[in-house]
């Protein structure tokens, strides 16, 4: 995240999301997409329910004994070869990284997808340490070429047209590209081939780590991930504490229903359980293997409020219901994590401060619970944010003062009446078509971009009052 | 920097103080891997016919090529007219120990250029580069299965001497030769079956990495066009082989 871009307020940035016609489109595309796939995916695996509900309750049992967990993958990490490196905070992975590029004498990084890696910037310190990161899932390759961010997990690019990656390649890579899906892969398939044969260092983050036998897993589609893995003399896995499980079993739990998740496939194309560094006897396959565990602050959410959002797959399942991500998109959100499950990670990492905005970039409509395949209560958790916000006087002192009257009025009934009553005389400027759409003042900031309802002209109150007294 | 200690016990802490959210278990591990293992196999040993032909149909729907022939003798010929109808000429390939039979003087027969991995590590740094280059360069690379998923047209591939893992991922083309001892249901029962290979916590001798295919390389991202072959290979061919590799 650049800091010009945070210095643009929230929401400028969401009007800018929505004035732009190809990404409007390009969203509702992709979401739309995501969303039939998914259903379909769940649709043809009667067993799926019940398995979200044990996903669950192994990311709790997990955490209610995470200490001991992460103990056994440490010492089975090593055991088979493996060093483990403890990072509090992303300044601290980002040196431990770059150390170990540096002391292995590495110029050139192949990475494949990894929050955790953009969560820590890491691509600007291997930069600013003369090793240059290139970026091998196509999506990131394609944005890293752009200079821009992530706008989706899963989907990192779908903000821009096969023109754009077109004139983008003929730009970047010198080559006459067509816009054409097909023959851009190709180009972008030879241009990475060359890289992973060359790199010395390979990057990746973990979809998941078992405790019990010390292995990193891995998902990619496009084959990325086995390359980072296999060719490289050295690989680096960074992960979040919490992506630990404790057996091969639990994991089968997640592989179930992970990609049906994200991209409705009963299993991504590729998944690789890779368990420290090569083996006596194997041609090919990394000398060194690096787990760097990384806090940035999950684990003061363990007792924390946002402990739930630690069970998180990042699948992408909740993006694509929400029904403000699917009209700002991810860059809006202007942290690594978008979306609503995002709002949560981002006020994880950066504090609650960072999302005094963000914690408002929601319905509460209860889509992305449903759509989470460990079911995270998402909107409960926006909730206590929000109270925080409001509680920390974070929030603008407006707001602040009208919701706390607000509160007051509807404890107080007979204020309430007082106040309905002013209200309906007080409304009449401004219900002529029977709607308010313009409040003045600071209220005007209500109506901006929602319509109110007029106050009835008789209350439910009074209304059951004279209905009774007909009956009577 | 945080240390070992500092930083898991911040966790401890944590983790002390924090009351359950609800009563929660992971999932139930196998008791006797090996013996849960060896049922699964059992079971499976009769209803092989019918594991087969979901196999299929789910590799299909991923983008998989299928093919059955009866006894190791044909796999070369389908291997020579899967080669002839992309003009591909240069093989490389797991050791023959690791197929379980030797196909190369049958491959180089029909007109390809085979390259067998070694069955050992080479000692050389040369000789690895070399050989990394041919697997680089080869159009077709053929090896085993260890496991073939019936619920999710999978094949599983594990590392090891005389198994490398590029020929399966750097050629555009893979063909996976496999017959019934590799088919499983369900990713339950691989739950099962990759507990037993961990068995009993001394680091086997396979190697480092065991690699689930499920069909071609893809990727959506440009568009969500998809589109085959971005990094792995472009077409993935299974050959079943009805009498068994091994005879």
């Amino acid at each position: 995240m650049s800091s010009d871009e945070l210095a643009t307020p929230f929401r400028q940035r969401a009007d800018g999301a929505m004035k732009d016609t190809f990404l409007q489109e390009a969203l509702t595309i992709a979401t739309t997409k995501f969303i039939g796939l998914r259903r379909e995916a769940f649709a043809g695996f009667p067993e799926g329910e019940a398995l979200r509900d044990q996903a669950r309750a192994i990311k709790e049992a997990t955490l209610q004994e995470l200490d001991r967990h992460l103990e056994t993958l440490i010492a089975n990490v090593e055991r088979l070869g493996g060093h483990v490196h403890y990072a509090a905070t992303p300044v601290e992975a980002r040196s431990i990284i770059v150390d170990i590029a540096r002391r292995t004498g590495a110029r050139m990084a192949v990475k494949s997808k990894s929050m955790a890696t953009e969560e820590i910037h890491l691509n600007e310190a291997l930069e600013a340490a003369g090793i240059t990161p290139v970026e091998t899932d196509l999506g990131e390759y394609i944005i890293q070429l752009a200079h821009e961010r992530p706008s989706h997990i899963i989907a990192p690019a779908i903000h821009k047209t096969k023109g754009q990656v077109a004139e983008l390649f003929t730009r970047e890579l010198n080559r006459h590209a067509a816009p054409d899906p097909e023959a851009l892969t190709r180009i972008a398939r030879g241009e990475l081939r060359e890289k992973f044969l060359q790199a010395d260092l390979g990057i990746t983050g973990a979809n998941f780590a078992v405790a019990d036998t010390g292995t990193v897993v891995l998902v990619t589609n496009e084959g990325n991930g086995r390359m980072v893995t296999s060719l490289p003399r050295v690989h680096v896995a960074v992960m979040g504490v919490e992506k630990v499980v404790p057996s091969l079993t639990d994991l089968m739990v997640f592989l179930a229903i992970l990609a049906k998740s994200a991209t409705g496939q009963k299993l991504s194309v590729y998944t690789s359980l890779v368990q420290g560094p090569r083996r006596a006897g194997e041609l090919e396959g990394p000398e060194e293997f690096h787990l760097v565990l990384l806090d940035g602050g999950r684990i003061a959410q363990i007792g924390g409020p946002l402990r739930e959002a630690l069970s998180c797959l990042r699948c992408g399942a909740c993006l694509n219901v929400c029904p403000v991500y699917r009209q700002i998109g991810g860059h809006a959100y202007g942290y690594t994590y978008p979306g609503p499950i995002g709002i949560l990670l981002t006020a994880m990492m950066e504090g609650t401060p960072a999302v005094k905005d963000l914690a408002h970039a929601s319905s509460l409509c209860g889509a992305c619970a449903d759509a989470c395949p460990v079911r995270i209560d998402i909107p409960r958790m926006l909730i206590d944010l929000r109270r925080e916000v409001g509680d920390g006087k974070i929030a603008p002192w407006t707001e602040r003062v009208a919701f706390t009257l607000l509160s007051r009025l509807l404890r107080h009934p007979r204020l309430y009446r007082l106040a309905a009553r002013a209200g309906r005389l007080l409304q009449r400027p401004f219900a002529g078509s029977g709607r308010v759409s313009r409040l003045p003042l600071f209220f005007g900031e209500w109506t901006r971009t929602r319509d109110l309802p007029p106050m009835a002209s008789r209350t439910f109150q009074e209304r059951w009052a004279s209905d009774m007294d007909l009956r009577a | 920097m945080t240390t070992k200690a500092e930083f898991l016990g911040r966790i401890r802490e944590q983790v002390r103080r924090t009351p359950a959210r609800f009563s929660a278990s992971s999932a139930r591990r196998p008791e006797h891997p090996a013996a849960e293992a060896e049922t699964i196999r059992g079971e499976l040993a009769e209803r092989w016919p019918e594991t087969l032909d979901a196999f299929r149909r789910e590799f299909e729907s991923v983008g998989g090529v299928f093919y059955e022939v009866a006894s190791v003798d044909m796999v070369p010929a389908t291997v020579a007219r899967i080669a002839h109808g992309r003009e591909a000429r240069e093989l490389v390939t797991w050791h023959a120990s690791a197929i379980g039979a030797d196909l190369t003087q049958a491959l180089e027969a029909r007109g390809l250029d085979v390259h067998q991995m070694p069955a050992a590590e080479p000692v050389a740094v040369a000789e690895r580069e070399r050989l990394r280059t041919i697997a680089a360069r080869a159009d077709l690379g053929l090896t085993g299965v260890d496991l073939a998923i019936a619920e999710t047209g999978t094949l599983v591939l594990v590392s090891g001497a005389g198994r490398p893992r590029s020929t399966s991922l750097l050629p555009p083309c893979h063909i996976a030769v496999f017959d019934r001892t590799a088919l499983v249901e369900s990713l339950r029962q691989v739950g099962v079956l990759l507990e037993a290979w961990h068995g009993d916590g001394t680091p086997p001798a396979r190697g480092a990495v065991i690699n689930f295919i499920t069909g071609p390389s893809r990727t959506a991202d440009i568009e969500l066009t998809l589109t085959r072959g971005v990094h792995g290979p472009k077409e993935v061919h299974a050959v079943f082989v009805e009498q068994g590799i091994r005879g």
